[in-house]
């Protein structure tokens, strides 16, 4: 069946940081869609991540254009070539967000989180490095896609914590992945089937820290578009303290309206 | 370092260098080296390094694979050796201007920018990087020697293989043309349901148009399966198993 994927994003300083350090693109002409939250002093968290997802877009542009422009690391086994473009461009964020904090003085501790999702047909390709976040809502049930890479979430992963413990943790902002922070970074890549009616979400810690997980899946389920869906999980964030900047992406996958022969002779071309 | 170079008839359409990482051959957008002709197979050979040979290795093409017009099923490569696939010749040389990247002098820093600029790389120090990193940021993938392989094994229903051996991080089950496991029959569902792999090496069971049984109870959440688990979905019972 035809599918198009509907979008909406907001970002938000929230109501104490003076700087948003979130940055976000959408390009859904190559179906990419990419969120970072940056990290460092003065303006360089902002630097990180816009230099994060501008990356991100470039190579996977640059791709598309030449598809073989050589892959930023080792392929990943047991994955599509699109999956594999985007770890790639993930990899090449971290060496660029890498050099600008060696090269500005003064910088270090500069570097930024990144997820990303990219659709080609029913397959959605997965990326992430640090505590950013991809939710799915399918048939009412609010899943997470990505494990955050900060020593909380690896402390419970490792039994070590409980997970109402880590909800509490002075250690929740320390992280154990990010981009800019070595020279090499792993990136996190799945794969996911796409099925109608899903709803995906990217988004920053400033939305997890202050809305629960029902929280979210409420807001997803009820609001009719992808855009409503987005600026209501910005606004119940702020209500509840903004004490971050909060950034989303909501993406919808509809089923484009199809016509009644349209569907029969797909009908026959499925069961031939 | 040596290098690939793809000619069609006297023109030179692309070079290549070829460093720890394989470079695929193929028609496929998906290979490192695409020739886009319907006389090259999707995915036609590859060209690798192995304990500092160059070999090329033939994956069943249609059309063949020939060096210096011989049809090859693997060989190991050297220097002026004409590698021919469609119409289309590929001439292995030694690469002398990418040597700079593996000998750590390239010297290819750019002058540090202010940190309130914009510090994207240029295009061509991102290309720099990237045909550095492509040719020795990596190290060959070992594989344990034996290693436990996940296998759906079909115990009920109408699907187009009897067993499958799960190596991809996504598995569909369905009528998809992504799916995996193939369903047949007029009724059966796009994607009834999907495995994932982690990066701990579980996999999940997780619904899509379909809600899955595991051992007889429907799945309220994406569910590990362990060696043994009966799946059940759209009409067909699948055994998930380790083999060795």
């Amino acid at each position: 069946m035809a599918t198009e994927i509907e979008f909406g994003a907001q970002s938000d300083t929230g109501c104490v940081r003076e700087n948003n350090e979130d940055s976000y693109r959408v390009a859904p002409e190559m179906s990419l869609f990419v969120l970072s939250d940056g990290m460092g002093g003065l303006e360089s968290g902002e630097v990180a991540s816009r230099i994060t997802v501008d990356t991100v877009l470039e190579h996977c542009r640059e791709a598309e254009a030449n598809p073989s422009l050589p892959f930023a690391g080792e392929n990943i086994q047991g994955i599509c070539g699109a999956s594999n473009r985007l770890a790639s461009a993930i990899r090449l964020a971290n060496e660029v967000v890498y050099r600008a904090a060696q090269q500005g003085a003064g910088q270090r501790g500069m570097g930024a989180t990144v997820v990303a999702v990219r659709f080609a047909d029913e397959r959605m390709s997965v990326a992430h490095v640090g505590d950013s976040r991809i939710y799915r809502l399918r048939g009412g049930e609010l899943e997470q896609l990505t494990q955050d890479h900060s020593f909380v979430a690896e402390q419970v992963r490792r039994g070590k914590m409980t997970a109402e413990e880590a909800g509490s943790s002075t250690m929740q902002n320390v992280l154990v992945r990010a981009l800019g922070i070595d020279a090499a970074v792993e990136v996190d890549v799945s794969e996911e089937l796409v099925i109608e009616g899903d709803t995906i979400l990217l988004c920053s810690d400033g939305l997890t820290r202050e809305l629960s997980d029902a929280q979210i899946a409420a807001v997803l389920g009820e609001c009719a578009n992808a855009q409503e869906a987005a600026g209501r999980l910005v606004d119940l964030a702020k209500q509840a303290g903004g004490g971050d900047n909060v950034t989303v992406i909501v993406l919808r996958h509809a089923a484009k309206p199809v016509g009644a022969f349209a569907r029969i002779g797909k009908w026959f071309k499925n069961s031939a | 370092m040596p290098k690939l170079v793809l000619k069609f008839e006297n023109s030179v359409l692309k070079e290549m260098a070829v460093g720890s990482k394989e470079v695929s051959i193929g028609r496929s957008p998906e290979n490192v080296l695409v020739i886009d002709n319907p006389a090259v197979s999707h995915y036609h050979a590859r060209v690798f390094n192995e304990e500092g040979r160059l070999m090329l290795e033939d994956f069943g093409s249609m059309n063949g694979t020939f060096v210096n017009g011989q049809r090859v099923k693997m060989v190991t490569l050297k220097p002026g050796d004409s590698v021919g696939i469609g119409k289309h010749t590929i001439v292995v040389s030694e690469s002398r201007d990418l040597d700079g990247f593996t000998s750590g002098n390239g010297g290819s820093k750019p002058a540090a920018p202010k940190i309130n600029e914009t510090v994207m790389l240029d295009t061509k120090e991102r290309r720099e990087f990237l045909q550095k990193v492509a040719a020795v940021g990596e190290s060959a993938q070992v594989s344990p020697a034996r290693l436990k392989i996940p296998t759906l094994v079909v115990r009920k229903g109408r699907t187009n293989q009897r067993e499958y051996s799960l190596n991809d991080k996504l598995t569909v089950v369905g009528k998809s043309s992504m799916a995996t496991v193939k369903l047949k029959g007029w009724f059966a569902p796009k994607a009834a349901a999907q495995i994932t792999r982690r990066d701990d090496q579980t996999y999940y069971i997780g619904a899509a148009d379909k809600v899955p049984s595991v051992n007889g109870v429907p799945i309220a959440h994406p569910t590990i399966l362990k060696s043994g688990d009966i799946i059940a979905v759209a009409g067909v019972e699948l055994e998930f198993v380790f083999r060795d």
